[in-house]
Order: structure tokens, then C-alpha cells, then sequence
């Protein structure tokens, strides 16, 4: 066993020793597809921070009638703080919802300040725990009060959220398009890669199909070098996208500090990371496997 | 032992390359397989080593049935024969010790039995001062003699020489038959094809003729 992953090591040394320009090449390629992928990969990765950031700070806002009565209101009141997913209840009256409207606007305009009569009706502020499903339990809430007594309006910025968790939706969909195609196209160019070096140990790989080598032999060193391509791709893409990160961080901390409320500017996160690396190893795999077996089944018995 | 039944080989629908031969060799045998260019002998070695398809009949080479053996078992049948070519099939960038280390570091030798067992064939066919050498530093009888340690290294039982002596003078050829039959004497089954009337006149073995893919 030592022996034959010494020979294996050996061998996928110098095949790719051999066919040093090729190699590189397929990994250049590699790394340029997965560069793309990967920063579709860090766009999503920022996108989402930056949704979770903005749905942290979304509150429901319940305007009620004016002519509410005190028993709906109590009702209501004690609906809100039986609901376990509701953090904090804030009841502003007309009164004080027009005193800080004033207080905002008056200085801004003599109109406002000049005003009798009170627009504003009075409502309750609603803060949800954090959590994944804050929004669904927002929208269950307003569902469930949307044709209620009392109620004038509600409001929690549903339009936006639903465009942005929308576009998300549409991005996830993009990168597996796109990550799909890039696969489709770096299996093949592995797959040639792999063909020129079958092609350049040619007469090599039949002699050793004579003296009796198992296939098993042959096909491990090639698969480890497509492997090999497929890792060293990503890897070199990761190095860049990593480049590209920081670049970003540096030159634009304050303007990003802003978008994101604080919150730090993201790497591809774990759950693209690993798959990266893994769909690397996969295409480098496959990529090897379908040359390989072409080759075999073309030479044994021709 | 190679027995063969009713063997039918054909390319691509034109006239049979092999047509309906039978014929067996016992184990310890050297058989002469003769006939013009193009008389299928090529194709029958093909055959019994597995690197050609059959259309009918039956080959069964040391027991084993060729013909119902996977690509994936190929191996085994190919570990009991040793083949030589008239063209030697050496690979250029290995020197001659390294060509012949090679057969059977890809079966998985120990390298301590590799060095040994290379160093032995090299001595049997006169080529130990020869080792460090590159096949096209060697003339063509030498490169034969390498190609023919090679196919002895991992001591098979059959020894297949597709016209080994095809591209060698006359008095190399013979030393190369001389070679052949030593290692007939050795044990070893020989099936040796040539079209040379002066090897086969050499020495007396049994003859197997092929014309146009029939034994005559």
C-alpha cells in the first residue's frame, strides 16, 4: 500500500512535470472560472449580511383609528405581550406622536408649528426577537390583524424586504447557473488537460496495460492530477478573491461602515468555502475520470 | 497451455482476418508461427493477449477463457505472457535498466526484488555492461535484447515474439532465436512468428502457417 501511494505521488509528479505548460494553463483557467464564481460568491455572501443587518432593525408599526375604543385597545395590548416572538410593545399616543413631530419639523417649518389640529393617529411600536424567522413571524402577525377592529394601517417596510429577499432568491439561482455552466465548461478543459498527458505517456500507458499494470494503476495518478488542477484552481482563486476583499476593505471602510451599519464587510462564507474547494475536486475528478476511461477502453481491446 | 477453437476475426465486415483457426500449444513448447505480411499472425497474438476482440470461436490461454475476461481482469492474463515486438516498444527517456525496472515496478514489485531480478535478466541476455545506456544508444540486436529482458522479468509462462528478428540482420536474428530457445529451455512456452525462411530452416519446431487468415 506504501509502495503503490509512493508510485502514485511519483508519477503524478512527473506526469505534471511533463506537462508543465498545460497544467498551469488548466489551473489558470480553473482559477479564472472559480475568481468569477467566487465573487458572485462574495456579492451574495455581503448581500445577505446586509438583509439580516436591515431586517434587525425592522419593527412593525400597528396605526390605530382614532376612535378606537379603550377595550380594543386593551385587547390588543394583551395580544401583544401573550406573543412570544414580540420583544417590546411601545404605545404612542396622538399626543406625543404629534409633540415629536413637532418637535422634529417645527424648526424646519412655521407651517407645522402653526397647526391646530392633530393628523397623526397614535400606534404601537412592535420590536421582534432576533431570529431567521423574525420577518415570517411579522408577517403572521399582520395577517392575522390586517382586517381587524380598530386597525388604520400597518407598517414594516414589506415592499423592500420582499424585493430584496426576492433578488437574493434570483442571485442564488444566477450562481448555480452560472457556477453550473463554469462546471460544465472546466470539466472539459480538465478532461483535455488530462488527454495531453495520457497522450504525451501514450506509449508508456500501453506497455504498462501489456506487462499486466490494473487499471487501477493507471487511472490514480491521472485523477490525482486533475484533482490536483481542480484544488490548485480554486485555491489560487480563493488567494485572489481574498486580494479583491481586502482591497475593497481598505480603500472604502468608511462608505461601507454606512452601508452596513456597522457591521464588517464579508469573506465567502463557510457554506460556499467548503463547497468551492469540494466542487474543485470534483471537476478535477470527473474531468480526469472521462479521459481516463476513453483512453482505457479505446487501448484494451481495440 | 494455449488452445484455440474455431477462432473468426474480422475488421469492419471486409474479408476475415482470422478465419476459423484451430490450433493448440502445449506448455514447454516453441512453435514457429509463420505466413506472408498480412496473414493475420499479428492479430491472432493480439487476440491472445487480450488486446483484440474475437467475433467467434475460443481462446483459452492457461485455462483462462480470453474472451469472457473484462478489461478490468485483463491484467491477469497479461501477467503470464511476456510479448516482444519486431519495433522493441522501448521507451526512449529510461535507460535500459530503468525500461525493464519499469515492467514490474506497475505491478507492484518490491524495489529491493525489482534491482535483483532486473540485474539477473540483464546478465541472462548479455547486457549488464549496457545498463546505464539509452535505448537509441543501442544497436538494434541490443534493443531486442532488452525488449526481450523486459518481457522476462516478471517470468511469465508464454512468450510471444511478434517477428522479433523483422528488423535485424541475418546473423543477429539468429542469436536472437538462440535466445528464445534458451528461454524455451528454461520452461517457458514460445509461440515466436516470423516470415524468415532461414530461421525456420535453423532449427527444427513445430510449425504453425498462416495464409490469408487460415492455417495451412
Amino acid at each position: 500500500m506504501v509502495s503503490f501511494l509512493a508510485n502514485t505521488l511519483r508519477t503524478t509528479g512527473l506526469n505534471i512535470k511533463a506537462n508543465r505548460q498545460v497544467f498551469m494553463l488548466s489551473v489558470a483557467t480553473v482559477a479564472v472560472a472559480f475568481s468569477i464564481l467566487g465573487l458572485f460568491f462574495l456579492v451574495h455572501a455581503n448581500l445577505n449580511a446586509l438583509l439580516s443587518t436591515w431586517s434587525k432593525q425592522v419593527q412593525l408599526v400597528i396605526y390605530l383609528d382614532d376612535g378606537i375604543s379603550n377595550t380594543r385597545l386593551k385587547a390588543l395590548k394583551k395580544l401583544f405581550d401573550d406573543n412570544e416572538h414580540i420583544d417590546s410593545v411601545h404605545f404612542i399616543s396622538r399626543d406625543s406622536a404629534w409633540k415629536n413631530f413637532k418637535s422634529t419639523f417645527a424648526e424646519k417649518s412655521g407651517f407645522v408649528a402653526g397647526l391646530d389640529l392633530n393628523p397623526l393617529p397614535a400606534s404601537y411600536s412592535l420590536r421582534f426577537k432576533e431570529g431567521l424567522d423574525r420577518l415570517k413571524h411579522i408577517r403572521q402577525l399582520v395577517d392575522e390583524l390586517r382586517e381587524g377592529e380598530g386597525i388604520e394601517s400597518m407598517e414594516y417596510g414589506e415592499k423592500w424586504i420582499s424585493k430584496f429577499e426576492n433578488f437574493m432568491i434570483f442571485l442564488r439561482f444566477f450562481i448555480l447557473a452560472v457556477g453550473g455552466i463554469l462546471g460544465v465548461g472546466l470539466v472539459l478543459i480538465i478532461s483535455n488537460t488530462i488527454k495531453l498527458s495520457i497522450f504525451s505517456r501514450r506509449e508508456e500507458i500501453e506497455l504498462m496495460l501489456l506487462v499486466g499494470a490494473t487499471h487501477r494503476s493507471i487511472k490514480v495518478p491521472l485523477i490525482l492530477e486533475g484533482v490536483v488542477q481542480g484544488i490548485g484552481g480554486v485555491g489560487i482563486a480563493l488567494g485572489l478573491i481574498k486580494l479583491v476583499h481586502l482591497y475593497i476593505k481598505l480603500q472604502f471602510q468608511g462608505s461601507l461602515e454606512s452601508i452596513f451599519r456597522g457591521a464588517d464587510l464579508q469573506f465567502i462564507t463557510q457554506s460556499f468555502l467548503w463547497p468551492m474547494l469540494l466542487a474543485g475536486v470534483i471537476i478535477g475528478w470527473v474531468g480526469s475520470l472521462i479521459s481516463i476511461n476513453q483512453f482505457l477502453h479505446s487501448e484494451d481491446r481495440r | 497451455m494455449i488452445q484455440v477453437f474455431n477462432l473468426i476475426k474480422t475488421y469492419g465486415g471486409g474479408a476475415p482476418a482470422l478465419a476459423d483457426i484451430s490450433f493448440s500449444v502445449k506448455d514447454g513448447e516453441f512453435v514457429f508461427l509463420t505466413g506472408p505480411s498480412g496473414a493475420g499472425k499479428t492479430t491472432l497474438f493480439k487476440i491472445l493477449f487480450g488486446g483484440e476482440k474475437y467475433d467467434r470461436g475460443q481462446v483459452l490461454v492457461n485455462g483462462v477463457n480470453v474472451g469472457k475476461l473484462s478489461e478490468e481482469n485483463l491484467f491477469f492474463l497479461r501477467r503470464d505472457i511476456g510479448v516482444v515486438f519486431q519495433d522493441y516498444k522501448l521507451l526512449p527517456k529510461k535507460t535500459v535498466f530503468e525500461n525493464i525496472s519499469f515492467a514490474q515496478e506497475v505491478i507492484g514489485v518490491p524495489s529491493k526484488t525489482i534491482r535483483t531480478r532486473t540485474w539477473e535478466v540483464l546478465k541472462s541476455v548479455g547486457l549488464t555492461p549496457k545498463k546505464d545506456a539509452y535505448p537509441l544508444q543501442l544497436s538494434g540486436g541490443e534493443q531486442q535484447r532488452v525488449a526481450i529482458a523486459r518481457a522476462l522479468v516478471n517470468n511469465p509462462k508464454i512468450i510471444l515474439a511478434d517477428e522479433p528478428t523483422g528488423n535485424l540482420d541475418p546473423e543477429i536474428s539468429l542469436k536472437i532465436l538462440n535466445l528464445f530457445e534458451k528461454i524455451n529451455q528454461e520452461g517457458k512456452t514460445v509461440i515466436f512468428a516470423t516470415h524468415s525462411l532461414e530461421m525456420l530452416r535453423a532449427q527444427n519446431h513445430r510449425l504453425l502457417t498462416l495464409n490469408r487468415g487460415k492455417i495451412i
